[in-house]
């Protein structure tokens, strides 16, 4: 059996967020996992997200934790996907005034220690 | 007339060490141990049960037997209670049901550690205190650890409730009142103005520095006992404990303004016979104000979303209607190792033994203390009361 976590990284590497979905329970799952945590069973599948959801909390982080990569500030927020499940993330191409709960966000990708990670940008930011 | 569980014969609390240079958590550990027990009027020989919280440094393996072989006890039953910051007041309550059970007579809860933040603040450091999935799923974005997990609860509390940066400040500000009063406090020195902490720096929005509290060493330790014994001071009686988990990583929790204190505290009070309105002292963990804020609510001394107007509306202060964290709390007592979460239960215990000196609360009966365990992951709440008005 393929490692979850393994698969979930390798397709972020194709910009792609899959989910896994346990259709007993009928909900989607994450973080990555052997058995879904509604009904311990191993029978998920995998779903490709549309990666839209919207800004559960944040936080504007304004001292480097690992001190001087010059990087701050950023804004680190709790997304909830229009599949249901929360994920730790980080907005983009978003002022730090601008970012608020609630707020709709859309997926993008950007490399962090040479894997591809989903962050997210406002909605309305969207080119074209 | 309410049941009482167990006693607290002995209690014990060093002086928070800023500077780890030189400090041995095993030698912190014995003294708050011979401490604890001369305050009991114990011989070390007559413990019979030993509960330790985690070493921050040490290594862990084998570490109740570790600390047993320091000290030379052979108790009939060891162990270690490892829920974070709740670790020490989860060491208190099952001290308490051993007791119960009759299977310790005299239980030694130990607590405290060495602190060095130069190894804390190394990506090994911080992969230390994390799980597998906040290491693949949330280092990678670099939060800011304990500090952003509490700074997301705080921003969506502002946004659900219109809590505002002052009345969060004000939590620090009342506790530094009563710390100064607190021979063995970090911040003793001078008061704190709700100004000066919102003028202190943003680390991770809302959070300023002066609301974020100090990891520092130290140690701390409780007796429970079957009896009074030989103890010289006022009883206190363990009448009720309560503990709840939902979540380790704040990520995946339901509704993070709310905390598991709800059922933690609910089962406390059930087992106790009383109510939050019956309680006199608050001991509540408080690695930042809004934690207390929670707490508060979650607990029942408030409504859900008004911990805010309550700190306002209240004065904290050992002088105060609602005396809460008469040590300081950790904001001003620092935060030592896992003995932070003991200072809690030790200042509810000498106020209500009647020893807290100068900053003695007026009304002494019945004490409410609330023990946190990561990003408000698992509580651990515990109601004490003074033996003879209980």
């Amino acid at each position: 059996m393929c490692n979850p976590t393994q698969f979930y990284f390798e397709h972020l590497n194709k910009g792609e967020l899959w989910l896994q979905y346990c259709p007993e329970c009928q909900r989607y799952i994450f973080y990555p996992r052997s058995h879904c945590p509604g009904c311990w069973s191993q029978h998920w599948e995998w779903h490709r997200s549309q990666g839209k959801g919207r800004i559960y909390s944040y936080s504007v982080i304004r001292v480097s934790s690992l001190g001087g990569d010059g990087e701050v500030p950023y804004i680190y927020a709790l997304i909830t996907l229009d599949e249901g499940v929360r994920m730790a993330s980080r907005i983009v191409d978003c002022g730090l005034q601008e970012a608020a709960v609630d707020m709709p966000v859309e997926m993008t990708l950007q490399t962090f220690g040479g894997q591809m990670m989903p962050v997210f940008r406002p909605v309305c930011s969207r080119p074209g | 007339m309410k049941r009482k569980y167990a006693m607290i014969t002995g209690i014990s609390e060093l002086a928070p060490i800023k500077d780890p240079a030189g400090q041995k958590t095993l030698a912190l550990l014995a003294e708050a141990a011979r401490l604890a027990i001369a305050d009991a009027g114990l011989h070390n020989t007559q413990i019979d049960g030993l509960l330790v919280t985690p070493p921050s440094e040490d290594s862990a393996f084998m570490w109740p037997a570790q600390v047993c072989e320091y000290l030379q006890i052979r108790p009939s039953l060891l162990n270690m209670v490892e829920l974070g910051g709740a670790s020490a007041v989860g060491a208190v309550s099952r001290a308490a049901l051993l007791v119960k059970a009759g299977l310790v007579k005299n239980c030694l809860c130990l607590s405290g550690g060495v602190w060095d933040s130069q190894v804390f603040n190394t990506l090994q450091g911080k992969k230390s205190v994390m799980s597998q999935a906040e290491i693949d799923f949330e280092l990678p974005y670099q939060p800011l650890g304990f500090n952003t997990g509490y700074a997301l609860i705080a921003h969506r509390h502002m946004h659900l409730y219109g809590t505002t940066p002052e009345q969060m400040a004000k939590v620090a500000v009342d506790q530094r009142k009563s710390a100064l009063l607190n021979p063995l406090a970090l911040f003793n020195q001078a008061p704190l103005t709700v100004d000066q902490v919102l003028q202190s720096p943003l680390i991770t929005d809302p959070l300023h520095l002066l609301e974020i509290v100090r990891p520092c060493s130290g140690a701390a330790a409780v007796v429970v006992s079957n009896e009074r014994g030989a103890s010289l001071h006022d009883s206190v009686s363990i009448l009720g404990w309560g503990e709840a988990f939902s979540h380790n990583s704040i990520v995946y929790a339901e509704e993070i303004t709310t905390s598991p204190v709800k059922e933690s505290a609910h089962r406390a009070f059930g087992m106790a016979g009383c109510e939050p309105a019956d309680i006199d002292l608050l001991s509540l963990y408080d690695c930042y104000p809004i934690t207390v804020l929670i707490t508060l609510e979650d607990a029942g001394f408030c409504a859900k979303g008004e911990g805010g107007i309550f700190v306002t509306q209240h004065d904290l202060s050992y002088q105060g209607d609602r005396p809460c964290n008469t040590h300081g709390g950790q904001l001003s007592m620092g935060q030592a190792s896992f003995a932070g979460g003991m200072s809690h239960v030790i200042e509810a215990v000498r106020q209500l033994r009647g020893e807290a000196g100068e900053r003695q609360v007026a009304r002494n009966h019945l004490a409410f203390v609330n023990g946190n365990g990561g990003v408000m992951s698992t509580e651990s709440s515990l109601i004490l009361g003074r033996t003879e008005y209980v």
